[in-house]
This record gives C-alpha cells, structure tokens and sequence, in this order.
C-alpha cells in the first residue's frame, strides 16, 4: 500500500535531480540544478504569481459565496433539498464537461453572454482574448464549480450548532450580524480551516478548468504553475525539471496551509 | 404575535425568492448546453439567442455512433470499474484494520494518506508517465488504472475508516468467541454491516475516476482516451460542432447526475472524507 503511494513521489523526488529529457538517451545528473534554474527563472515566478492570485480570488469568492448560500439554506424552512441537489450539479458534473458549458457561454460572438449583449448593441470585451478578463473568468469558473462544496460542508456544520447558545444571544438582544459574527463564526473555525486548506490545495493543483477555458492563455496571462509543469513535462519532455517544479508546488502548498490553519486557530483562540 | 408571524412568512418569501433566482442563474450554462445539444446550426448562432426552435436528435445521434463516443464510453467503463474493483476491496482491509487498531498507531497513518491528497497531480502524473513510456505501456488500461488507483485509494480509505468505526468493536469480540478467525469475523460479520459504506465508497470512487482528466490526457492515446479526453479534444474550438459537443458533454453528464440522486444521502461524508466528523 505504502509503496504504491510513496513510491510515486520518492520518484519524482529521485527524477528532480536529473537533467533528463524523455526520449534522448542519457541522464545527467545535475543535483539541485533543475531547482537553481527555476527559481532564477522569470516565468516560474509569474506562473507563480498567477496561481497566487487565482487561488486566493476564487477561494475568497467561493467562501464568501458559499457562506451566505448556506447561510440562506439553513434559514429557509421548505424546498431545502431541491435548492440543494440543483446548486450542487456544476459541481458533481465532470469538471471538463462543466469548463465547456461555461466556455461556450463566454466564447466571443457567437457565446450567450455576447450574443445576448449584441442584442442590445453592446460592445463586451473578449472576455477569455484579454488577459484581465481571462483570469477573471478562470476565477469565476473555479467558483462556478466549487462554491457547491464550500456550501454543502459549511450547510452541514451549521446543522450541528448548539440552538441554546443562539438563543441566549437573541435574548441578550444580538442582532442576526453579530450572531453570526460572534457565535456562528467561531464555532465553525475548524470546518472553515478543513474548507478553505481543501480548496487552495485543489486550486494550486486545478488543472482541467484551465486548460479547457484559455489553456494558459492569452500568451501565458492564466499559465499556472500546473499548467507550466504540465507544458514542461509533457509538451517539451524535460520530466527532470517539471519534477523540481512539482516538488517546489507541493512545499508551497504545505507551507501557505501550514500558515493558514495556525494563524486562523490562533486568532479565534484568544478570544 | 400576528406582525410576527407575517414578517416570519415574507422572510421566506424573500430567502425563496433570492435563492431560486441565484440557482437559476447558477444553472444557465447547463441549461443552455442542452438547448444548444437539440438545435440546428442554424439556430445555435444567432443573435438574439433563441430559446425557441425545433429540437432534433440528429447531433446526440452523430456524436455517439458517429463520432466514436459509444467506444469512448466503453473505454471510461473498463476504467473506471477497473479502478473499483482493485481500490474498494484493498481499501476497505486497510480501513478496516486501521478502525481496529489503536488510535495512537492510526493516527499518523491517516494523516499521511491525508497529505497525500495534498499532492499536486501533477507530481504524481510525471512518474506514471515516465514508467510508462519506459515499460511501453502509455495507451493501456493497467497503467491509467494504476495509477487511479493511487490516487484514489487515500480517499476510500478514510471514506471507509469512518464507517467502520461506527460499528461497535463489541462485535468482532463476540465473533472471536465465537470462533470466528479474524478474517471470518470481517467477512461474515463485519462486511454485511458496512454494506451502505461499501456502496458510498465504490460510487464515490467511479466518479472520481470517471471524471478524472489529467491522468487520463497523459496516459491515454487513440486506443485507450476516456470521455472527458474526447470532449476536451473536439469540445471548444470548432464552433460549426457546438451542436454535437454540446450533445456529448450532456451525454457525459447524465450518468453523473443518476449516481448523485443516488448517493446524495452521503455527499457530505463522501465529499469531506470523514476529515471535518474526524
């Protein structure tokens, strides 16, 4: 068991050192070299630099979307399962298929979006030919797909909040904000923790959606570090060096959710 | 008391109101894919939109007879099903195992299979592709569900940790005196009880792989490319085919949408392996 997991990454760990094209004959070992190289690299720090701005935008969209869709669900006190099944399908459907529809909602011309702003002799920009609004719509469509989940987890955490402590702060004559800010907030401070760790972990690996929607693009304004190492290791061979890549993404990973779980539970447990 | 109860209705009112406009919203791009899946060229370019035009099956007919996507699926069974058979039965041992082993000497494994979740596909991919390509085996069905396997076995895991745990250990110990062999005991005993997790498990783990891309763009040629490969391959950019990819990808869905109502009961457990009850 423990071999067919680990085995993988001792590999690429193992693959990282080499200067090793796939299909050429030799490997040269080069120790940290490939690491050296990337990160003196301009690309690898504006893919980087992307991924950053992708991941924490669509995570703060989806959290705060989710929140309040959770929110809305558990106050409402009928038709609860309906909304939920029908909110929920982007999310379960295959994540290409799911990129695809929005694709063609967003194409220029002929997609929905256009088409129905030609209707009334609106210009819109390409919204997937301009690198702003590319990545805009990159970070829409990683809403579009996981706000379902951050609202399913967060709809599920609030079933199990203590009633007895809401109503006290009712009484006491707290406003709906300040419980929500002061009583809800806090008690889903390890589920909120499990969620949003979740989805930067996704993120920074997400790939489908990107390489559907803009594949990188235009020029490499949506290029990821996924999307770069996917370019290395499989369009230009250079397995050894998309290795290093991939290792350098699974430190990052680690230490921005190490960052984040620490700072958030410390923060709540002052109070 | 009563301007009470009529604030009471006209917030839910209100929450009904916003929630079935944002859900509607939220369903335009679906809903639009099916439209555009019955519609003529003709009428899938036009502006305005048109939301009303003569449907016709000709393109879900043309994408599955014609365009291979009867052997696309097929390719997508073997895989999946590939990955369920040799990942619920290994995984639900050591789930069960692990559930019957002192918390102090699981933990430290479960959370390794949890950051092996954390792992960038990506890093995983490039092994498999190396190995691949070395062995000769890119195109075929084991590597791709070898490698599935792997990435999906730290879920089923959990996934199946969490159900055993629910059954009471009191159990195993009658079985053992029973007589039963501890292998008796979780066949005859234990695996009767975790059916519904077992169930859960095998499903959430056919999504998983059915869905799967990257490994599948990877690992795949002509011979072996699963659905989500093909779509992605002929989906976006010629858009006189809008009609037929349109009916493919609404074709590659409604399997998904049927399993979902199916397991809906579990989503949240499914989804969150265990890790927010844990």
């Amino acid at each position: 068991m423990a071999v067919v997991l680990l085995w993988p990454l001792g590999y690429a760990v193992y693959l990282s050192t080499f200067d090793y094209h796939l299909g050429s004959p030799g490997m040269r070992f080069v120790g940290l070299a490939n690491y050296a190289q990337l990160l003196s690299e301009a690309r690898f720090w504006q893919s980087l630099w992307t991924t950053i701005g992708i991941a924490f935008g669509s995570v703060a969209v989806e959290f705060g979307l989710g929140f309040a869709l959770a929110l809305a669900l558990y106050r409402l006190t009928f038709s609860t399962r309906v909304f939920m099944i029908l909110l929920f399908l982007p999310h379960i459907i295959t994540p290409v298929v799911a990129t695809l529809f929005l694709k063609w909602i967003l194409t220029s011309n002929w997609g929905l979006i256009d088409a129905t702003l030609a209707t009334f002799n609106i210009n819109p920009p390409d919204w997937l030919g301009n690198p702003m609004w590319a990545r805009v719509c990159v970070v829409l469509a990683d809403a579009w797909i996981f706000t379902p989940f951050v609202m399913l987890v967060l709809y599920a955490a609030l079933q199990t909040l203590d009633q007895a402590q809401i109503e006290a702060a009712k009484i006491d004559g707290a406003g709906s904000w300040r419980i929500i800010r002061h009583v809800v907030l806090p008690s889903l401070v390890p589920v909120i923790v499990f969620t949003v760790s979740v989805r930067l972990m996704d993120v920074f690996r997400f790939f489908d959606t990107i390489y559907v929607l803009t594949g990188g693009g235009p020029g490499t304004a949506t290029e990821t570090i996924t999307m770069y190492t996917y370019q290395l290791g499989f369009q230009l061979l250079q397995v050894g060096k998309a290795s290093a890549l991939g290792i350098i993404t699974l430190v990052i990973v680690a230490a921005i959710i190490a960052t984040f779980s620490s700072v958030l539970q410390r923060g709540y447990g002052r109070n | 008391m009563n301007t009470d109860r009529m604030s009471q209705v006209r917030n839910q009112t209100l929450l009904f109101i916003g929630l079935a406009v944002f859900t509607l919203l939220n369903l335009v791009p679906l809903i639009w894919a099916a439209l555009t899946s019955f519609k003529n060229p003709a009428d899938a370019f036009t502006v305005p939109p048109t939301i009303i035009f003569e449907p016709t099956f000709e393109y879900h007919r043309q994408v599955w007879l014609e365009r291979g996507f009867v052997h696309y699926l097929i390719n997508s069974l073997i895989v999946s099903a590939g990955t369920v058979l040799i990942s619920v039965p290994i995984g639900s041992l050591a789930a069960y195992a692990l559930s019957r082993m002192p918390q102090r000497r699981a933990s430290p494994i479960l959370f390794a299979l949890f950051t092996i979740r954390m792992f960038p596909h990506m890093l995983l991919a490039i092994p498999f592709f190396v190995m691949g390509s070395f062995l000769n085996m890119i195109d075929t069905y084991p590597l791709l569900i070898m490698a599935l396997v792997a990435i999906n076995q730290p879920f089923t895991i959990w996934l199946m940790y969490s159900f055993f745990l629910d059954i009471p250990r009191e159990l195993d110990e009658a079985a053992a005196i029973d007589g039963c062999s501890p292998w008796q005991t979780f066949r005859i005993v234990i695996l009767p009880l975790a059916r519904p997790g077992l169930t859960v498990a095998a499903l959430f783990s056919l999504l998983l792989s059915y869905n799967e891309f990257l490994f599948a763009l990877v690992l795949t040629g002509i011979r072996t490319k699963t659905l989500p490969v093909a779509i992605a391959s002929f989906g976006g950019e010629d858009v006189s085919d809008w009609s037929i990819s349109a009916a493919g990808a609404i074709g590659i869905m409604m399997p998904i949408v049927l399993i979902m109502i199916f397991v809906q009961r579990h989503l949240v457990r499914g989804l969150t392996i265990g890790a927010v009850k844990g």
